[in-house]
């Protein structure tokens, strides 16, 4: 669970990138994180994971908050940045082996976890390269493999989807919905509309730092009295 | 258009520190930033002020003071030609920026020019700094008239672009063969290690030329015959004895034809370089973008035993260090050669030189054991400035950097992982000069262990001091490995905590003479302890102000 509460956040004066952000997502639920470039998304994830400390506000991950006991909530979640080109002269298995220690995943579960992952993203055979040879695709698979080692209970992905082939995209959704089927959290951020459209429970859209939306698709429906697609109420609230 | 694209170059490749993720830190420099680049400025005028009134004293008890401006200008030649020799490849083949511009419809000509442009740029920024310092002190101490300072600078603006060209174009010619080599790391740090080799054997001739223990006869013998290594430069390389001639007639008809050959040549020079470079420059580029390594197929390790955090971490760092050609050359290199190179210059010294030294330096430890002792560890912390590790752990990993922050490991804990590799490197450096010292002296292993321990102890401070230093002015955003060295001005912080170490020395050992070396020694030893526990105590409550950069 993820608990997001009246957080704000600037980088220069009179200027707030993040502005008296509320969130909760609960156990559960996929959450997707919509908005323009430049409207918060990054910003809020980082201040989330505890790279960006909020001005004000306070963030919790399993009710740990994130400034007062770092350590115990960044063991609840894993993280999929949104650049993908890291550790390029670590092997991948050097890469996951490394994570494994960071994250304290007991040595019996290691070998099935790096296998059954790995396999699933069709990288096993290429975890004796360097992460530089490597595709695009291919980092953004090692990177979220990394981040689902320890299987962590909450799961904040910023650009999941970008540079994963169709196969790789499906299974990571799949993967979602089966974590949160477990009790567990999922929030995304994209701006891919149709998966957000398909696959979230609830979505929050943000806006020059304002949460203008929160809720499921048939609520942000009533709201605004439209009834097309996500893609044209997103365009709708954005425009506004 | 060329223009346009050197401007950009020039930019990305000295993207200024405080800029981060698009932000720009308005924060004007602090008055005691000022102050400090005021005094490492005035400290570098004073050296050269020193070194040139030296030389152009014995100079002219020969009336061969002239023979000065051929030696500045050889200086900055060769000095061009070595800062080229590091900055072409990664400028040329290892911008970050390089997949984007191929896709851009600029012409081959264009590209290549802004990219030249660029070390150009860099190099006339050095030979204003090195060159034009002493060519004034020069012109002031010979009451000179305008036209030489006109045709000094004419002359420092014309100089490197010949070197810039033909260096370039050798990288080119090597770099063509990137795309039948497999492993492009590998190939990076053999030619940049080729080229390294030039300049070590290079620094063994210069040591030859600039001896403290030379009399101004021997010295003056030796500057002029090297003032006649200039003639030999001048066949090769004629805008070099263009320029140089120009300066030396103080005649404006002679300025200008001078000057005139020099462009043709130059003009000349760059019309070849341009017709070469669009034939060889796109195919090494194409070759070191898309020949990455085969993926190797085999049985995957998994780790079956778990090992401390704390080594994997450090071997992570190292792995990392040691597999990046451009950090393996530029941090951890410095601390392996200089060592070498002065067991080389022992070798080199006659026999009978070697046993005079060894003999006046034996007799001082019988008569001043802390003067040797303490000149040990001096000579080890000379060394400790050129590794480059702990200033650029933070900034080595780029944007990545922010990886530290959201995994559940204590920030303090994995600074001092961090710090690690740089003190490893120290020891290295460190037990090569205590090896040497045991093979010239009669030095007890007493004496040298407690000498290594106050080293390190040194050491560790001055490491941990680099890092504080990169997490507070980490350089994150930069578009070449190589800038995050080479432009990378954090990197006078080893050499400023490297001479207070030395300061320290020397004030004990002038305070405390009256007292035996281990004594002065326990003194040493116990002030870097303490400072290294306030150190540390630092770095841990301010663990998370200190990452505040870092975003």
């Amino acid at each position: 669970m993820i608990e997001i509460k009246n957080v704000s956040k600037s980088y220069v004066k009179n200027k707030k990138s993040v502005d008296s952000l509320n969130l909760e997502i609960k156990n559960g639920e996929i959450f997707g994180f919509l908005g323009p470039n430049g409207a918060g998304k990054t910003t809020t994830i980082r201040m989330i994971t505890g790279i960006l400390d909020p001005d004000e506000g306070y963030i919790l991950i399993d009710g740990h908050s994130i400034k007062e006991e770092p350590l115990e909530a960044k063991k609840n979640f894993g993280f999929v940045p949104d650049n993908p080109d890291m550790f390029l002269k670590l092997k991948g298995i050097e890469y996951l082996n490394f994570l494994a220690e960071v994250y304290k995943v007991p040595v019996e579960e290691r070998q099935n976890r790096i296998e059954e992952l790995t396999k699933k993203f069709e990288i096993y055979d290429d975890l004796n390269s360097y992460i530089e040879s490597y595709s695009h695709g291919m980092r953004q698979k090692i990177v979220i493999c990394g981040a689902l080692l320890s299987n962590p209970k909450n799961w904040i992905l910023d650009e999941p989807m970008t540079g994963l082939d169709p196969k790789a995209s499906f299974d990571l959704k799949e993967m979602m919905r089966e974590h949160t089927k477990k009790g567990n959290t999922v929030f995304f951020s994209t701006h891919v509309l149709d998966v957000a459209e398909k696959l979230c429970d609830r979505v929050g859209i943000i806006n020059k730092g304002k949460l203008v939306f929160v809720g499921t698709l048939e609520e942000m429906k009533e709201k605004f009295k439209e009834q097309g697609s996500l893609e044209e109420l997103f365009l709708e609230i954005t425009e506004e | 258009m060329t223009f346009l694209l050197t401007k950009i170059f020039l930019k990305s490749s000295m993207q200024k520190i405080t800029e981060q993720n698009g932000i720009k830190d308005v924060r004007k420099k602090s008055k005691a930033q000022i102050t400090l680049y005021a005094l490492l400025f005035a400290y570098l005028i004073g050296i050269m002020w020193f070194l040139s009134t030296k030389m152009i004293n014995v100079l002219k008890e020969i009336n061969a003071e002239t023979v000065f401006i051929d030696l500045v200008f050889m200086m900055v030649f060769f000095l061009n030609i070595l800062q080229t020799v590091f900055s072409s490849i990664n400028l040329l083949y290892f911008s970050k920026d390089t997949d984007s511009i191929l896709s851009l419809p600029l012409k081959p000509y264009q590209i290549i020019l802004a990219r030249t442009n660029v070390m150009l740029i860099l190099e006339f920024a050095v030979n204003i700094l090195i060159g034009l310092i002493p060519l004034i002190i020069y012109g002031v101490k010979l009451n000179c008239n305008a036209l030489y300072y006109i045709s000094v600078i004419i002359g420092l603006m014309l100089l490197p672009i010949l070197p810039v060209i033909i260096v370039s174009l050798i990288s080119m010619v090597i770099m063509s063969f990137s795309k039948i080599i497999k492993n492009k790391n590998k190939f990076q740090l053999f030619t940049t290690l080729i080229m390294l080799v030039l300049v070590i054997a290079f620094s063994i001739g210069i040591t030859k030329i600039d001896s403290e223990t030379m009399t101004d006869e021997q010295m003056a013998q030796t500057l002029t015959s090297a003032g006649s290594f200039t003639d030999m430069l001048k066949t090769y390389f004629p805008t070099f004895g263009f320029l140089v001639n120009s300066i030396h007639s103080n005649n404006i008809l002679t300025l200008i034809l001078e000057t005139v050959k020099t462009i043709a040549v130059t003009f000349i020079g760059v019309v070849i370089y341009l017709l070469c470079a669009q034939k060889l420059y796109f195919k090494g580029l194409i070759g070191s973008l898309y020949s990455g390594e085969k993926t190797k197929r085999g049985k995957v390790k998994i780790k079956a035993k778990s090992k401390r955090l704390g080594i994997i971490y450090v071997f992570k760092e190292l792995k990392i260090l040691i597999r990046n050609p451009v950090y393996l050359v530029q941090c951890v290199l410095p601390a392996l050669i200089f060592p070498v190179l002065f067991i080389g210059l022992i070798f080199i010294a006659s026999d009978e030189e070697l046993k005079g030294i060894t003999n006046s330096l034996a007799l001082m430890l019988n008569f001043n054991k802390p003067l040797i002792l303490m000149g040990l560890v001096a000579i080890m912390q000379f060394f400790a400035m050129f590794i480059y590790v702990s200033i650029t752990a933070i900034s080595r990993e780029g944007k990545n950097a922010t990886f530290i922050k959201y995994i559940p490991v204590p920030l303090y804990k994995q600074y001092i992982y961090k710090i690690i590799p740089n003190v490893l490197m120290n020891i290295f450096s460190t037990l090569i000069v205590l090896g040497i010292a045991r093979y010239l002296l009669p030095i007890e292993i007493t004496d040298l262990i407690i000498v290594f321990v106050i080293s390190i102890l040194m050491n560790v401070s001055l490491s941990m001091l680099c890092l504080i230093m990169d997490l507070k002015r980490p350089k994150l955003q930069w578009n070449t490995e190589y800038a995050v060295v080479k432009q990378n001005m954090n990197l006078i912080f080893p050499m400023i905590f490297g001479t207070i170490n030395v300061g320290i020395v020397i004030f004990v050992n002038t305070t405390l003479k009256m007292y035996s070396a281990y004594i002065q020694l326990v003194i040493i030893a116990m002030i870097y302890i303490l400072a290294n526990i306030c150190i540390y105590i630092y770095l841990y409550k301010k663990q998370y102000e200190l990452a505040k950069k870092i975003m």
